[in-house]
């Protein structure tokens, strides 16, 4: 048996699952200065009497979020080497940021190492500053980790973390990677203190089985990898939805996924059944990251958004002003339309009707509620319509791609969240679509915790004319010979993605996708020198098989 | 995005095709590799970050917009794949996005460029076949009235395509910097190119020595191109951003760095550039094209540097210098006697060029005559018979800027020409937006 436990920022949920089947389901609310609490306590209530039929916890928590509203982070000082381009003054924002020489240029060839005399001075300036806490990143350092290495190297046992670029991420974009690293350094001690405080009580309780972690990809990692790469559990509770969608009502086609809340609602993609990611990754405290997340838009639309009549439209959201008027509220909002037209059962019918009339005097109440409703519907069509061609418009690199260009076309609407059953035919006729609302919606975000599985990626850039391969996720960097090929390289990655999975503890590896293969020979005069390769593994996000 | 990233003073679409699934052949300079080096460099930086940076996928250009510039031979349909209307779609999506003000600026980095494509198109010269920059012209004038054009091609080679297809047109100001023709290919560009009779001195040619530095075209920026485009007032300037005046570049013999570039794009100040040659793919394209980008941003450029730059290595003699100022005084003048042998040249009421063009790639040479029909009220229109391959074309040009007699006078004459075998009859009224054949 499975428990899967989602946080969120005013309630946990807990759900305890045989196979797909739900056993046990429990709510508290959350006092967030003790995330550990809330958790122990939902364990409390969910974890079998024999604790040996628990298999694993799932943990989806608000543990970042937390930690960056209350300014918990860890000072982190960066350590960044830039080398030829954009003016990187700019990082110099997000924290106390110090710039190294040298420079390893696009093909991963190190132009001239950094001065280990800047390395000295920057790191004594950082523990004078009081920083204990640091991130290493070069640019390029996903073609080539040597300059990262050899810092850390330098540094060893000066502070006590230590978050090298390269290892969270095979992508390139250095900014992305910049933060990335800032932000998973500055989590270390919070992480650290949440896993210690967690595992006093799971001891207390009895609790044995191994405890993973959910992240902004729809997959988990365990509780021992989240303590070095922190920064993959942000962003988990958005990822928690989309996977409780697809466990209540799996697809096989393209299709859109509604999370419609109090006040916002989060929309995310099916393409072929499966959840779409963002291309590089999400973005946390303001700042673009190589984390790799479900693509997911939150629009500030939702049950007890504030509703305003304004030059013949409705102004729905994006702020709320306490509940609905129905529910003793003081504006209007799309839930008192719902209770208006008798599809949600809340609060006082006449307060309703009165919140309506309070919007258009002269119009019947019923008239006025489905106009509203339908509005309402209509600025959610209107995002998925913009999400949609914002997917359709990544960039493409080549004619093939270019020509073969796919718009997502979905065939099927699935809503949860507490106002999706009383929208549900509103949804349908706006979108001309199928609208699913699965039973045990309420408790979706935790199944979706439950029922996520392992995710690992790793990518592979090979340059066949310098004899290099570079596996950045990780630290690896092996001479090759000259004629290395694709499916050497598909080899080593397939062996990389299940090592790591076998590190993480899992039995058996899942099917292993490739992507984006890339193999460019490299011509110099008029003759072929090598070739160059790159190619990214991955274990998708998906619901464990039962 | 956010405060933690840097901010485009100029809203700048990029739309970046390295196409890596096309080439001319598996070891010519225009094959997959050359954008792959930008492509990563401009990744890395994060540029899809940058708050006022937008990409965008090019478009595929139709038929049409390719017949309303070009006369095939022996049809577009035939001579084109698709990576060629991706090529010059790309430049018509840049275009899009600064007439709809989506941008304030485009950049079009995108292969194969065009910048050698003649009006009349028998194959592939140059590594070009379809002009990507005249075909975005003429699509702005067709859509969106732009009158007043200025094209300035920075490419080390002669722009002799572009040169060629607005060289009777005084709307549009070209003017080509490149290494001297006579130590390069394509062995065109000089000072007395200077225009058709009806636009003569606004084709401006300046041919510079080989070896010549950033200061050599900081001074012919300075004293020949921006005065003259402050003169001339276009609506539009557009940069043929040609890249291998680079000192890396391993078929030309310049001596210009990625700070030159970006400092000539700054002074510039283009409305649309469009990425033309420059084949030192890994040790220039990835530091110019982001000085240029950087520079149309209005964003600082001054850490882009080439890995073995050395400011020493290339320091102008003086006589090269001297040699420049005396070619930027020509060029000057050029310009300031445009239009003065307008009248006797009108008197002639037909004026007719001869020339043989070579097309390099597949080693062929076209004869070609244009006859133009000149006219007191307007640049008139062109007659053309190229004859090719044993193949031969004849047709009618009537710019959009003739006027309504020139249109009608063209349409007859068409409508009178006899089908031959073997021959192409042809009409491209850029008036009606008409392209018709027999």
């Amino acid at each position: 048996m499975i428990i899967g436990i989602d946080v969120g920022g005013t309630h946990a949920d807990g759900v305890l699952l045989d196979g797909d089947t739900l056993v046990a389901k429990h709510k508290v609310s959350v006092a967030q200065q003790h995330l550990s609490d809330v958790i122990i306590t939902l364990l409390q209530h969910l974890v079998p009497g024999d604790r040996s039929t628990l298999q694993r916890i799932h943990l989806s928590s608000t543990l970042c979020t937390n930690a960056i509203v209350t300014g918990a982070l860890d000072p982190v000082g960066m350590l960044l080497q830039a080398g030829p381009g954009m003016n990187p003054d700019f990082f110099a924002k997000s924290c106390p940021t110090w710039f190294l020489d040298g420079a390893i240029d696009h093909r991963g060839q190190i132009l001239r190492d950094p001065d280990p005399g800047k390395i000295d001075a920057a790191a004594l300036a950082m523990r004078r500053e009081g920083i204990n806490s640091i991130g290493i990143v070069t640019k390029f350092s996903h073609r080539n980790n040597r300059h990262e290495q050899q810092v850390a190297a330098q540094l060893v046992g000066r502070f006590a973390h230590v978050s090298l670029g390269h290892r969270i991420s095979g992508l390139p974009n250095f900014p992305r990677r910049v933060y990335s690293t800032w932000l998973n350094a500055a989590l270390a001690s919070q992480f650290s203190l949440f896993k210690n405080a967690l595992e006093e009580g799971l001891a207390h309780l009895g609790i044995t089985c191994p405890c993973h972690v959910l992240k902004a990809d729809g997959g988990t990692i365990p509780f021992s990898r989240a303590c070095e790469f922190p920064c993959e559990s942000v962003h988990s509770g958005p990822s928690a939805s989309v996977m409780g969608c697809l466990a209540l009502a799996a697809q096989t086609d393209d299709a859109i996924l509604l999370d419609i809340g109090g006040t916002t609602t989060d929309i995310a993609l099916l393409v072929d059944g499966a959840p779409l990611l963002e291309p590089y990754g999400v973005n946390v405290a303001g700042r673009p990251t190589l984390i790799r997340a479900l693509k997911t838009t939150s629009i500030g639309l939702g049950g007890d958004s504030r509703v305003a009549w304004h030059n013949g439209t409705f102004r729905i959201g994006p702020e709320r002003q306490g509940t609905s008027m129905a529910e003793g509220g003081t504006a209007p909002t799309p839930t008192d339309a719902m209770v208006v037209l008798g599809k949600l059962a809340v609060g006082s019918q006449q307060q309703a009707a009165m919140a309506m009339l309070a919007l258009c005097p002269k119009e019947s109440p019923e008239y006025t509620a489905t106009l509203l409703l339908e509005s309402f519907v209509e600025h959610i069509r209107l995002a998925v319509e913009a999400m949609i061609e914002e997917v359709f418009a990544r960039p493409v690199y080549t004619v093939a791609a270019l020509l073969h260009r796919r718009r997502i076309q979905p065939k099927r609407i699935v809503a949860i969240g507490g106002p999706a059953a009383a929208l549900q035919s509103f949804l349908g006729q706006a979108l001309f679509l199928p609208c699913t609302v699965p039973a045990n919606y309420e408790v979706a975000n935790a199944i979706g915790a439950a029922r996520a599985r392992l995710t690992v990626q790793a990518s592979l850039y090979a340059d066949t004319g310098d004899g290099r391969l570079s596996i950045p996720e990780l630290s690896c960097l092996e001479t090759i010979s000259s004629r290395y090929s694709m499916p050497d390289a598909e080899k080593r990655l397939k062996g990389a993605v299940s090592m790591m999975v076998a590190e993480m503890g899992m039995k058996s590896c899942p099917e292993i996708d490739f992507l984006e293969r890339l193999e460019m020979n490299v011509v110099r005069g008029f003759a072929t020198s090598g070739k160059i390769l790159t190619l990214k593994a991955q274990i998708r996000p998906g619901l464990t098989t039962i | 995005m956010s405060s933690f990233m840097p901010h485009a003073l100029h809203k700048t679409a990029l739309i970046l095709f390295p196409a890596f699934d096309w080439c001319i052949s598996p070891n010519h300079p225009e094959r997959e590799e050359r954008l792959l080096y930008t492509r990563d460099q401009l990744i890395e930086e994060g540029l899809e970050d940058v708050e006022n940076i937008l990409f965008f996928n090019p478009e595929l250009a139709t038929f049409h917009d390719i017949n309303r510039v070009h006369l095939s031979v022996p049809s577009a349909e035939k001579l084109l794949t698709e990576s060629h209307l991706i090529s010059a779609g790309g430049t018509l999506r840049a275009a899009r996005a600064v007439m709809e003000k989506e941008a304030e600026k485009a950049f079009a980095i995108v292969r194969p460029p065009g910048h050698h494509a003649m009006q009349t198109v028998f194959g592939d010269r140059g590594f070009c076949v379809i002009n990507i920059e005249a075909i975005m012209v003429e699509y702005i004038r067709r859509h969106y009235g732009v009158r007043k054009i200025a094209i300035v091609d920075t490419d080390c080679h002669h722009g002799d395509g572009t040169q060629d297809i607005f060289y009777n047109d005084p709307d549009t100001l070209f003017i080509s910097l490149h290494q001297d023709g006579r130590t390069l290919y394509p062995g065109s560009g000089f000072l007395h190119e200077s225009g058709g009779p009806a636009a003569e001195g606004y084709t401006i040619n300046l041919p510079l020595p080989p070896n010549t530095c950033d200061e050599g075209f900081d001074m012919v920026m300075e004293r020949v191109v921006m005065p003259i485009l402050d003169e001339f007032e276009p609506e539009l300037i557009i940069n043929s951003a040609g890249q291998d005046n680079h000192y890396t570049d391993p078929i030309t013999n310049m001596n210009f760095t990625a700070q030159g570039y970006a400092r000539l794009n700054r002074l510039l100040n283009p409305d649309i550039c469009v990425l033309e040659g420059g084949y030192s793919i890994e040790g220039a394209l990835p530091y110019t094209n982001l000085g240029i980008i950087l520079a149309m941003a209005g964003m600082d450029f001054s850490q882009v540097r080439e890995p073995d730059y050395d400011p020493s290595r290339f320091t102008q003699p003086p006589e090269m210098t001297k040699y420049i100022e005396a070619l930027c005084s020509k060029a000057l003048g050029v310009f300031a006697g445009r239009g003065s042998r307008r009248a006797e040249a009108q008197q002639r009421r037909i004026v007719t060029n001869q020339k043989n063009i070579f097309y390099d790639t597949t080693g062929f040479h076209v004869q070609e005559r244009t006859s133009y029909h000149l006219c007191p009220k307007c640049p008139g229109y062109s007659e053309i018979k190229a004859t090719g391959h044993n193949r031969h074309i004849h047709a009618y040009t009537v710019p959009f800027n003739a006027c309504r007699g020139c249109q009608g006078e063209a349409k007859d004459m068409f409508q009178k020409g006899k089908p031959e075998s073997g021959t192409i009859i042809a009409l491209q009224d850029r008036i009606e937006d008409i392209y018709e054949t027999k």
